[in-house]
């Protein structure tokens, strides 16, 4: 016969039959019949998918809704789970999908994919409580997948409403009996998250970091970066302006040059096909020593670049060296871009000086130059003759320029984002018919007229301009800031740079874009004049302190690098230590923190009558004097003992300790109005007394 | 040789890790050295995962995905001292179990008293006994109250049975982590010899002849009448019991058996044959005691030294049950 077991209840009966349960049997019971548990489970589970439903395929997160109202219909239903048979259909018709939509399994993309379905797939094939665990833990990996798409501030507190409705479903879960109300519940686990909240913070700072990758990542891990692109055709570089993402940010040493000088330089292009600028092919390429003259004193910086997916780095023009990276060595080409050996994935930060006064290049050999001279056949001929008259009318090259400039300056150009389109010969429509152009067509327009008339030179692109975020003083350097502009090589000189939107739009570059070019809001609709509204300043107020908010996150928190951590063991006073050091440093840290949390959980401070207090005293005084008192003794009792004629006490102290404990009977057990005010003084003395 | 050598040190090691002592009299406290932990399967499992999660934000750079790493692990380690609070200074203490019959479960009152400010829930308890069962109960026990608990173990012998070992368990919160304690209970139960089954007659003019003889039993069936701890399963009236609705507080029916007149009776052990066995002579008394207490006819008993004059009532009928157990019995 088994042994049974049950609660008694009040009434006395044995409900063992009842509530005959067993630990195996409490594991793997169906649970359909804990709705609310489940309802839970799906509500943590889709708040952990619901970030991903942006980034995935349409039918993804789709299918995932289908199975996930399924799974609520069967909880609120009470029905049965749907068999294997039925299952295992629709997960070989989700995979088959997946391997439709990527053409594979791997990477992060398809990965994440599947990971969503399995999810969703497991909610539906839940017998027993491991399955919980299974769940719960695949959406811990979807929460960390959702890292690749999305580091902000927002992903965060997402994450963190994802974790606490986590742990209320395990908590849920656990309950045997009574299961408190749900806000008692979320409760429960705010306080387990507010308390580990330290000890992340301990684990994150001191953990030592190792720079990854540890092993090759997927192709697609850096897909849909934004930044300036490696061709440039008409178009681009205003599509570009329209995006409001920070491309870099930089914060200046010595004291932040005027803004027309703020060229930060990117690709330089020199071969055309009468559309696309391209970089010059390397292979065919003549190159020759970088020789910089500088002139004054240089302005240090430091720049935080986002990840742009590819390899060249921006700089103020012009550095002398170029930047040191961690882990990714930097090189300067002979035209002066600079470029990191490794594509830029991860936010790097990397300290340079320039020089605004610079001739660059000054001694140039003819057979480089030869290369920036090229044109292409057949395409713009009213150009070519254009300039071929300028040329005529001046000998000098410097007048050729100017000439060109002016023509610029005085014929009815119009800068804007949105010109209207170009035919075959692009720059001739653009320089005598539509005249209205951004800066990719006013910089290629104006490389093609130098060209034609014999002057060496390119087309470089990057940013220009940023704007000083008053709230931490960086500089924000946005994609819409992207600008192109172009370089003559000029005898003595070397290469100018020479900004031919300056010419018809000053303001560009005095101030920046967005206060040149009226913002569309809503499509077009309504047009903001930047200028003049109180509104407008408010918002920008409010955009300058959350995006110093966000650089500071950036900054400190995303860009946590080993370097990073190394200047902070520094700052902690452990300078050059090593992992053991670290790794002793965390662990004693943590255990600090970890007893600072815990400690006050596990101290128990009974409130204590003082009445009782002084009774206890008493029974360890005469428990000293060999007469402890019984379990089952009473005051009285105990008295009766205490001053029977066998024991060793004094008369005296007889006397007093029936005084006590008649006093105590009182207080404790007598009526109230009859017992003296100062009855706990009166108690101190006769137990000093008692001594 | 080596396997005895390898069990001593582990009784030993038992022994002295889990404090596998004699009974603790009175409350029970749950200090910190006596309550255990270690990780559950899916507290492993989580381990694993918690190493993924590292290697992935390590591969990819990701910042936030180290946070949220070490967060959960934050998270688990919380776990862990609360799992240990959950079960960490409890005050335990033994109450009653009632007298059973061998054969019967015997049932252990068990308390289990919170004084601290916080609520302590799914606390499990089983019997630690050789054949393992793996049965527990779940309680909840609130901040400053007391739960009573009933466990069950079977009672295999007459006389006295100490309670066995209990273990308390708890996996709350998160269930990533097991909390656990011994306790040897301070509490026996006294167990009745085992009624015996097909027994004779209860001996109506047992002066003069022991078996045999009589009216009472078996013979003819008398009706019904509620069931009564001792009788025997094979009796129990079943198309009666079907009949009766469990929400009229449908209880257990026994047939009853009834046999001739009511006349003195007295109960006497020297008086058995000889050749019976001692356990079955207990038996047959046991039986017979239950008998003529349901029958309402007063019975004299005689049992070694002991000797009780003719009455009736549970007093007379405790007294004479517990004679039977503790015959032949020390301490």
């Amino acid at each position: 016969m088994p042994a049974r077991a049950g609660p008694v209840r009040e009434d006395g009966v044995n409900m063992g039959a009842l509530y005959f349960r067993s630990f195996r049997q409490h594991m793997t019971r169906p649970m359909s019949r804990e709705k609310t548990g489940v309802l839970l489970l799906l509500f943590s589970c889709s708040l952990v998918i619901i970030p991903h439903a942006g980034h995935l395929p349409a039918w993804v997160p789709l299918a995932c809704a289908a199975l996930l109202l399924w799974r609520c219909w069967i909880t609120f239903r009470g029905n049965r789970m749907p068999p294997r048979w039925l299952l295992l259909p629709i997960a070989l018709l989700a995979m088959s999908g997946v391997l439709a939509t990527y053409h594979t399994f791997f990477g992060r993309d398809a990965g994440v994919a599947m990971l969503t379905l399995l999810l969703t797939l497991k909610l539906l094939e839940m017998h027993a409580r491991r399955d919980l665990f299974v769940a719960l833990f695949l959406s811990f990996f979807l929460i960390l997948a959702g890292f690749f798409y999305s580091q902000s501030i927002g992903a965060a507190l997402m994450t963190i409403i994802a974790v606490l409705a986590i742990l209320t479903t395990q908590v849920s879960f656990q309950y045997t009996g009574v299961v408190p109300p749900l806000a008692q519940r979320v409760r429960l686990a705010a306080l387990i998250l507010a308390l580990a909240a330290p000890l992340m913070l301990v684990l994150f700072l001191l953990f030592p970091r190792i720079q990854g990758p540890l092993w090759g990542l997927p192709s697609d891990a850096q897909e849909g970066r934004t930044g300036l692109s490696e061709t440039m055709s008409p178009g681009n570089i205003a599509k570009l302006a329209q995006s409001d993402e920070v491309a870099f940010r930089v914060k200046f040493e010595d004291p932040l040059p005027a803004q027309s000088r703020l060229y930060w330089r990117g690709i330089v292009l020199g071969t055309y096909d009468g559309r696309t600028w391209t970089p010059l092919l390397s292979h065919a390429r003549h190159s020759s020593r970088v020789v910089i003259n500088t002139r004054g004193a240089p302005t240090r910086y430091q720049i935080t670049l986002e990840p742009h997916g590819r390899r060249w780095l921006f700089v103020l023009e012009m550095p002398r060296t170029p930047p040191r990276l961690t882990s990714n060595q930097s090189f300067v080409t002979s035209e002066l871009q600079l470029l990191a050996s490794q594509p830029i994935n991860d936010r790097v930060r990397y300290d340079a000086a320039s020089y605004v006064d610079f001739d660059l290049q000054p001694n140039e050999e003819p057979q480089v130059l030869q290369q920036w001279l090229q044109l292409p056949d057949d395409f713009n001929p009213r150009t070519l003759a254009f300039a071929a008259r300028l040329r005529n009318q001046f000998r000098n090259n410097t007048d050729m320029i100017h000439a060109v400039l002016r023509f610029f300056r005085e014929q009815p150009f119009r800068y804007t984002l949105e010109p209207p389109p170009l035919g075959t010969h692009v720059v001739d429509d653009f320089l005598f018919s539509t005249r209205a152009g951004f800066c990719e067509h006013y910089s290629g327009a104006f490389v093609v007229l130098m060209r034609a008339m014999g002057i060496p030179a390119r087309v470089v692109t990057g940013y220009q301009g940023g704007e000083i975020n008053p709230a931490d003083g960086f500089l924000t350097v946005r994609q819409s800031d992207a600008h192109a502009w172009a370089e003559v090589w000029l005898e003595q000189r070397g290469w100018v740079r020479i900004d031919p939107t300056a010419a018809v739009s000053p303001d560009r570059i005095e101030r920046n874009l967005r206060s040149v070019i009226p913002r569309r809001v809503l499509g077009g609709l309504l047009d903001i004049d930047a200028n003049d509204s109180v509104w407008i300043t408010r918002l920008k107020q409010l955009r300058q302190n959350w995006e110093a908010i966000t650089n500071a996150w950036n900054q400190w928190v995303l860009n946590y690098t080993p370097e990073k951590q190394r200047n902070f063991f520094k700052w902690l006073g452990f300078e050059g230590a090593d992992w053991r050091t670290m790794i002793a440093l965390m662990f004693a840290l943590g255990t600090a923190v970890t007893a600072i949390v815990v400690l006050p959980m596990l101290v128990h401070q009974q409130k204590r009558d003082p009445v009782d207090a002084l009774y206890q005293l008493l029974c360890t005084q005469m428990a000293r004097q060999g007469y402890p008192r019984a379990p089952h003794e009473g005051p009285r009792d105990y008295c009766t003992r205490l001053t029977a004629p066998a024991s060793p006490l004094t008369a005296k102290r007889k006397a007093s300790v029936a005084r006590f404990l008649a006093l105590y009977e009182a207080v404790r057990y007598g009526v109230p109005e009859h017992v003296p005010g100062a009855y706990l003084s009166q108690l101190k003395t006769l137990l000093s007394e008692c001594r | 040789m080596f396997n005895a050598l390898e069990h001593g040190i582990r009784k030993r090691l038992n022994k002295w890790l889990f404090r596998l002592h004699a009974p603790e009299p009175g409350e029970v406290f749950l200090n910190q050295r006596r309550v255990f932990i270690v990780p559950t399967h899916p507290g492993l499992m989580f381990c694993v995962m918690l190493l993924a999660l590292f290697i992935g934000s390590l591969n990819y750079n990701l910042s936030l995905g180290f946070g949220f790493t070490f967060l959960i692990a934050g998270c688990a380690l919380i776990d862990m001292h609360l799992t240990f609070r959950n079960l960490a200074h409890l005050h335990l203490t033994a109450g009653r179990a009632a007298p059973v019959f061998a054969g019967e479960d015997a049932q252990f009152e068990l308390h289990l008293i919170n004084r601290r400010k916080y609520d302590r829930y799914a606390i499990w308890l089983d019997f630690v006994t050789d054949d393992r069962s793996e049965l527990a109960q779940a309680v909840d026990v609130m901040a400053n109250a007391t739960r009573s608990v009933v466990l069950a173990t079977p009672a295999q012998e007459r006389g006295w049975l100490n309670a066995p070992r209990v273990r308390l368990q708890t996996r709350f919160p998160l269930g990533l982590l097991r909390a656990w304690s011994y306790w040897q209970p301070d509490a026996k139960a006294l167990v009745y010899p085992r009624p015996e089954d097909h027994a004779p007659p209860l001996p109506l003019t047992g002066a003069e002849k022991g078996d045999g003889l009589g009216f009472a039993g078996q013979d003819d069936f008398a009706g019904i009448r509620n069931y009564q701890a001792g009788d025997s399963l094979k009796r129990l009236a079943w198309r009666q019991i079907a009949r009766l609705a469990p929400d009229l507080g449908g209880a257990l029916v026994t047939k009853h058996f009834e046999g001739g007149a009511a006349a003195e009776i007295v109960l006497d052990f020297a008086q058995l044959p000889h050749n019976m066995d001692t356990e079955a002579k207990l038996s047959r008394m046991t039986r017979w005691v239950i008998e003529a207490e349901a029958r309402g006819l007063p019975y004299a008993f005689r049992l070694g030294s002991i000797s009780h004059a003719a009455a009736l009532g549970p007093s007379h009928q405790q007294a004479c049950l517990r004679a039977l157990a503790l015959y032949g019995k020390t301490g």
